[in-house]
């Protein structure tokens, strides 16, 4: 029997300049998984920001469990059971895990002994799969490894409603295996989930209901057992023409070496070493992928051809320019550009407005600003990559997570000329939009023979962009394959060795 | 074992940022009336003290001298504050400019050349300023030494050092009073009738204001400046030094306070008295209020000026009534910014407490 858990009754939110969500009206039964699905910018944070108490609507009605609730906080949501796992980790870098979580947690309080908390902490991380002790410091932690963090947070808060905003997409398959394992275990005993995913599949495979929201409004709600991919795509996208991949990759690969990097020993933020003696080298035109899971140093390696980590021993030469342990304005200089993994901390000032995140660019601008020129580039970006705003004067931390990535990936690949430097470079991006930019990459490189080292936790993305592949595991590059040599199967074994 | 800490978080949602300035006010004169009050004994007559700062609100003629004095230290230290380098050392910064301003007018030659003598006193003022800032300025930005106590400290080097000169090389030699000679007439800036305000300090006022505004808005530098403030490691990234956008913010921010300086010698006071600790118009730190209250919006930095600058007039017609002291503008300024502190950090953020055990 079903039983209503959660019911939006035609709810609208607005932000100057933005009508967030039209008249939205959902329900979430006991017991379900219920996916949340659209395009960046649909409304989908939004929506959960609602029921989690951060935003309150401006019409229409919440309803928990047949009763009419008005959710003025978070403090407030969680009482009610619901707690949300955001789109960007809210985790407090000084402290460790533990104290994270005891900071959050209602039902500790100040009598509670650490160590009963790091026991709970503890037990809950492994239920997940995860092998970070507890008191490890946040800040050393990866930008997927905090929102894990975050997930079994929210379960240890005890939530009857779980949402989580986009927060599996970028597990590990194991741990995502055993988190959607947990899932179907959790609602079994009456609770229910709100999944935000952009990989269609694996709403698919995980919802009871998925729901597509389109420009602030509900498209529809449909049963998983009724649904196909392709409906899902038409829900969402309407009808949009899905770039087409025509462009014939392997013919622009050049001669010429533009990323030459040899013997390299960096250390990571524990002092240990992260970058074991890595011998890599990408030609002009080329496109290298890094497979391997969180951790494995591809951050640090991405750090160091930057100049924003120390090369221990080794050389890194860019088009021929030695540039080890260089300063970093002088490597950008080069025409390198940069996505790095976590984009809201290191590649955008979420305080400033599209514009002034452009003008920050020495490219872009002199120094007397142009303003007039700043906003024809950003005008151009915003058109090329639909990026969704009220305007290029706005915050952007008032953007949507998917658009705050479009305006960092637009302005850095145009930035790049030589050599583009990515970690997770769709990171984010709804199918259609990470379909675009996966496109733009390679017209770029074919086009201006650009060369791309880039790292993905998302196997399908190393195997769908790359020339070629190189697994990374502990620091050492396990293994190099050309695209079409290499097999799914070997890459896995590689990184998981 | 325990051990208690103290967390600060970070609220999701933000109080409006007016909260706390018009809070500090309303909250900060009530608070410092009824304190005064209390503590003379009931001597501070309330009413007297209110109708004095609503008098003194009234009568721009009579504070445009610390009005426009004020929104030029204020500016300078909102340069520093914006990327958050915390500035305290515009007392010492004000007082090497002066140190600069009176030797060029007293011995340098030219002093009785009117504008050779003012463009060097400015130029020469705002240069020694901007030095005195870059000594805090370089271990800030390169070795991450915290610029609070550097700058603070700074000031009373630069207080002896002005008292040492002063009471040695540069004394009067007519009477010995512990003061330098008067700079010659043709140095002064040009007093404008029934004010307290001289035409240069105005113009400067305007300069600065539009020059500082065209710098954080038009420039690559005011930019990273602003970004400083947020998030230094976009800075890093993007291939900005950070280093070096410390160090600049801190010595445009001396230099600017020093263009009071200069206009505090020429314009009012014409000589320096010591001890320098004493006599000094403590602008530098009064400063850092306008600059906090304006929330660091260059716009709004001539109106806590000006309500500031009506305070200290306040002070004196409270003196005038009888009523106390000057100085019980003090208490004013104090509890103001006391009660602005407080509020502004918990607009942002609420604090929680963690036992470990
Ligand atoms: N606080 C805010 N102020 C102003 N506009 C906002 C705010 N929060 C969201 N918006 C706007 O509301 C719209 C919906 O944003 P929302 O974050 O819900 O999108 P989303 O579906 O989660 O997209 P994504 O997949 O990119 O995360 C966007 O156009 C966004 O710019
Ligand atoms: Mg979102």
């Amino acid at each position: 029997m079903l039983v209503e858990h959660i019911v939006v009754k035609e709810v609208t939110k607005r932000f100057p300049g933005t009508l967030a969500l039209d008249k939205v009206s959902f329900t979430v039964y006991r017991g379900e998984i219920h996916a949340l699905l659209g395009e960046n910018g649909a409304g989908k944070s939004t929506l959960v920001k609602i029921l989690y108490g951060i935003y309150t609507p401006d019409e229409g009605e919440v309803y928990i469990n047949g009763k009419k609730l008005v959710i003025t906080s978070p403090r407030d949501a969680v009482a009610h059971g619901i707690v949300l796992v955001s789109q960007t980790p809210t985790l407090i870098n000084d402290l460790t895990i533990v104290e994270n979580i005891i900071l959050s947690l209602r039902h500790y309080n100040l009598f509670t002994r650490t160590r009963r908390v790091y026991s709970e902490v503890y037990s809950v991380l492994e239920s997940l799969g995860l092998g970070i002790d507890p008191n490890t410091e946040v800040y050393k932690l990866t930008y997927t490894q905090k929102q894990m963090i975050e997930i079994a947070r929210a379960l240890l808060l005890k939530a009857k409603v779980l949402l989580l905003d986009e927060a599996t997409s970028y597990l590990p398959l194991t741990e995502k295996k055993k988190l959607f394992d947990f899932l179907k275990k959790y609602v079994k005993k009456g609770n229910s989930v709100i999944l935000i995913t952009h990989k269609l599949p694996e709403a698919l495979e995980i919802s009871d209901r998925i729901t597509v929201l389109r420009k602030g409004k509900v498209v529809g709600t449909v049963e998983k057992k009724k649904a196909d991919i392709t409906v899902i795509r038409r829900m969402m996208f309407g009808d949009t023409e899905f770039a087409p991949e025509a462009i014939k990759q392997r013919e622009s690969i050049g001669n010429g070496v533009t990323l030459f990097i040899e013997n390299l020993w960096v250390k990571g933020e524990l002092g240990e070493y992260m970058v074991r003696n890595v011998t890599l080298s990408v030609r002009k035109g080329e496109i290298l992928g890094i497979a391997g899971i969180t951790g494995s140093g591809q951050i640090e390696l991405f750090e160091a051809i930057m100049g924003l980590r120390k090369v221990e021993r080794g050389i890194i030469k860019i088009d021929g320019v030695d540039t080890t342990n260089k300063d970093t304005g002088f490597i950008r200089s080069l025409g390198v550009g940069y996505i790095p993994d976590n984009p809201l901390e290191h590649g955008l000032s979420i305080d400033h407005t599209l514009a002034e995140n452009i003008a920050l660019c020495p490219k872009y601008s002199s120094f007397i600003i142009d303003w007039h020129a700043i906003r024809q580039d950003a005008d151009r970006l915003v058109r090329e990559y639909g990026i969704v705003t009220p305007s290029i004067n706005t915050p952007i931390k008032l953007l949507s997570g998917g658009n705050l990535m479009k305006m960092l990936i637009s302005r850095e690949l145009e930035y790049a000329t030589k050599l583009l430097v990515a970690y997770n470079p769709t990171r984010g991006l709804d199918e259609y939009t990470a379909n675009k930019v996966r496109r733009n990459i390679k017209e770029k490189k074919a086009k201006e023979g650009l060369s791309v080292i880039f790292a993905s936790e998302d196997l399908d993305e190393i195997f769908e962009l790359s020339d070629t592949i190189a697994v990374m595991n502990s620091g050492r590059i396990v293994g190099v394959f050309d695209k079409y040599r290499a097999t799914r199967d070997r890459v896995e074994e590689l990184m998981v060795m | 074992m325990a051990s208690i800490s103290l967390v600060v978080v970070k609220r999701v949602k933000p109080l409006p940022s007016w909260v706390a300035p018009l809070l500090s006010f309303t909250l900060g004169i009530a608070v410092a009336t009824v304190l005064l009050w209390i503590v003379t004994l009931g001597r501070t007559d309330p009413i007297v003290v209110l109708a004095s700062i609503g008098r003194a609100l009234a009568m721009p003629q009579l504070l445009l001298k610390n009005f426009a004095l004020l929104t030029i230290v204020g500016i300078g230290l909102l340069v520093s504050f914006k990327a958050s380098v915390f500035n305290i050392g515009g007392e010492g910064q004000f007082y090497f400019a002066i140190i600069a301003a009176t030797w060029i007018a007293l011995f340098s030659g030219v002093g009785a050349i009117a504008i050779i003598n003012k463009v060097l006193m400015l130029v020469v003022g705002v240069l020694l300023a901007g030095f005195w800032a870059l000594i805090a300025a370089l271990p800030r930005g390169f070795l991450g030494i915290d610029e609070v106590p550097v700058t603070l400290l700074m000031n009373y080097i630069a207080y002896y050092i002005v008292d040492y000169l002063v009471f040695n090389p540069w004394r009067e030699p007519k009477y010995k009073y512990p003061r330098t000679p008067t700079i010659p007439e043709e140095s002064w800036f040009i007093r404008i009738p029934g004010t307290t305000g001289t035409i240069e300090l105005i113009l400067l006022t305007v300069v600065v204001m539009a020059g500082i505004w065209y710098l954080m808005n038009n420039t690559r530098l005011g930019l990273a400046i602003n970004v400083m403030g947020s998030n230094p490691n976009v800075l890093r990234v993007v291939g900005i030094n950070p280093s070096l956008i410390v160090v600049s913010s801190l010595v445009i921010s001396g230099m600017i306070v020093g263009i009071a300086g200069v206009s505090y010698l020429a314009g009012e006071a014409h000589l320096i008295t010591i001890p320098a600790e004493a006599c000094t118009p403590m602008l530098g730190y009064t400063g850092i209020l306008v600059a906090w209250l304006s929330m660091l919006r260059i716009a709004y930095v001539p109106v806590a000026a000006y309500i500031v600058s009506a305070l200290i007039n306040a002070g004196i017609n409270i003196q005038i009534a009888g009523a106390g002291k000057a100085s019980v503008v003090d208490v004013f300024i104090g509890t103001i910014l006391l009660i602005y502190s407080i509020s502004v950090i918990f607009t942002e953020y609420s604090v929680k407490i963690i036992v470990k055990r």
